[in-house]
């Protein structure tokens, strides 16, 4: 290897180390023993990194709660999202992208400051809505509401607006309907973007707390994050339980994560192999 | 022969979504700004009574302060190291892929899992941090404790959880790049420095524009961490404009008040965005 190529290594490792630190502590907590989690802190010690005493109690309870539940609904959620998402978000930035229409520019800045209102202050109107749709307590609740976004539309229409014009032009002269410009050219050539998207998305909606708390408070409907948080109150907290519990959200969440990483790593060396 | 109808077909079903789920909930929320509840709860229209009250309140003033100056350092902040660590890590190779995996698995924590834990990370008595710097001789820090560590100490645990995923974003623009436009301005003789400045750069303007953008929106709205781990202090160091709609909403039940500060919340973000995408000139979609 080049002396280039090990200090590159030498950098991305070191700051691989960095984002890993804290969610290892996390890890090595939720497997000591209640007495033993805050008892190397501030004393730096090889027991600090390594856990002495060894139990999975924490996780051995996580089994026997609703916790299976909560990721069971957490990932049903997030994936209907997604689908749902990528397909609406990114025809709307196909539209914005490509076309010339009365009341664009206008409507675009509509969609842009659909992500810039805080949320927390749209919520009530937001449940007035569902329930007069009879929608609390459902999954429709937590879903389509987050299917449509704001940023995901900004992010395909960037995307779609750099692709050279030739192309739509050309799928036209061929005889193609805008239906299958859309579909059958562009879409194909998006790959890294729909990747992103459905990982912006993904995200969202595993980190979904506030709103599962008002639109569906149901046993049935919990969410992964509710979950996780009702191990800690203002009160008590069980920090075992709420360390396992991150942990395990933490390692569902990385799977789609390493998915999309090859899928990345894919397209990035076809590209750099012609 | 282009059908006037198309562009709304595709427009249809995403705008029907945001319409209902958030046009129409914003719409009421900018209402409410402009009411008052009064003594036996119910709500009645107060004009520019909220507004007026914010203009002559200093604790308003100090957290419009201490928002901006927050977010004047955390995007820039976040968008450059996004960027470099896109470009240390675009190239494949071994393992890369699984290092790339490394940095985005912060952003899998939730803000406010975020919140507790780098609360007991940084805990002055028995925070990890605090022990290694001790081990090493040095003294311990107050962090979230001290008027002068907090804010910094906020920049740092959302950098942390956040830089990853903009890399991402950023990957995703560096891989659009045509690596025969690289190679040929290589040949042409241009070094790295050149190259970076005069081809990768001005291509990843979109990327930049998008993520700067995302990234405002996100820190504006920003509330977890002070929620959870500083309530705004120590002495108003950390009052987020978030914070001081939950406090109006929540502490002093003043619902008008709270949406009334949502709302400069909402103005300011698109005020900022709107320079951003002048200045990457990436509204030619708009």
């Amino acid at each position: 290897m080049r002396r280039g190529g090990v200090a590159r290594y030498a950098a991305m490792i070191a700051l691989a180390v960095l984002a890993l630190l804290p969610l290892y502590w996390l890890l090595i907590s939720s497997i000591r023993p209640a007495g033993d989690i805050f008892r190397y802190g501030g004393r730096f010690s090889w027991y600090t990194l390594i856990p002495g005493r060894l139990t999975f109690e924490n996780y051995a309870e996580l089994t026997r709660g609703d916790f299976p539940l909560a990721i069971g609904n957490s990932v049903l959620v997030s994936v209907v999202t997604v689908v749902a998402a990528l397909l609406i978000n990114s025809m709307a930035g196909f539209a914005f992208a490509v076309f010339r229409f009365p009341g664009r520019a206008t409507l675009f800045i509509l969609v842009l400051a659909s992500f810039m209102m805080p949320f927390e202050s749209i919520v009530m109107p937001l449940y007035t809505l569902i329930r007069f749709l009879g929608w609390t307590d459902s999954y429709q609740a937590l879903i389509l509401p987050e299917v449509a976004s704001g940023l995901s539309i900004f992010l395909f229409s960037q995307f779609f607006a750099a692709v050279p014009r030739e192309l739509y032009e050309a799928g036209r002269i061929d005889g193609a309907s805008w239906w299958q410009v859309y579909w059958r050219l562009v879409l194909p050539l998006s790959g890294p973007t729909i990747a992103t998207a459905a990982l912006m998305q993904f995200i969202q909606q595993w980190d979904a707390f506030f709103w599962p708390i008002v639109a569906a408070s149901s046993p049935d409907k919990v969410m992964i994050q509710v979950a996780i948080a009702r191990h800690a109150n203002m009160e008590t907290a069980n920090w075992g339980g709420l360390f396992a519990s991150a942990s395990v959200s933490v390692m569902v969440a990385a799977l789609p994560f390493l998915a999309l990483q090859r899928y990345y790593v894919r397209t990035m060396m076809h590209s750099g192999g012609k | 022969m282009r059908a006037k109808w198309v562009p709304f077909a595709f427009l249809a079903p995403a705008l029907l979504g945001l319409f209902l789920f958030r046009a129409v909930p914003i719409l009421l929320a900018l209402g409410g700004g402009f009411t008052g509840t009064g003594l036996t709860g119910e709500t009645s229209f107060q004009g520019f009574d909220n507004y007026t009250s914010l203009a002559s309140d200093p604790e308003f003033w100090n957290s419009v302060r201490v928002t901006l100056v927050f977010n004047l350092i955390i995007n820039p902040l976040q968008v450059v190291l996004a960027f470099l660590l896109a470009l240390l890590m675009a190239k494949p190779g071994r393992g890369v892929g699984a290092l790339r995996t490394a940095v985005l698995l912060p952003i899998t924590v939730s803000i406010a899992l975020t919140s507790v834990m780098w609360n007991l990370l940084l805990d002055p008595a028995v925070g990890p941090v605090n022990g290694l710097l001790r081990s090493f001789g040095l003294a311990a820090q107050p962090f979230f404790h001290s008027q002068g560590q907090a804010l910094p100490s906020l920049i740092a645990i959302c950098t942390w959880r956040g830089v990853g995923y903009w890399m991402f974003f950023m990957l995703g623009g560096l891989s659009a790049i045509p690596p025969e436009v690289n190679e040929a301005a290589s040949i042409d003789g241009a070094g790295p420095w050149r190259r970076l400045w005069h081809i990768t750069l001005p291509l990843m303007r979109r990327s930049f524009g998008f993520v700067l953008i995302a990234d405002t929106a996100a820190n504006f709205l920003l509330f977890a961490p002070v929620y959870i781990i500083t309530a705004g202090g120590p002495d108003g160091s950390t009052s987020l404009l978030m914070f001081e709609a939950y406090r109006a909403a929540f502490t002093l039940l003043d619902n008008g008040r709270s949406l009334a500060i949502s709302t400069v919340i909402l103005l300011i973000v698109a005020a900022v965005a709107t320079l951003e995408l002048r200045f990457f000139r990436a509204d030619d979609v708009a």
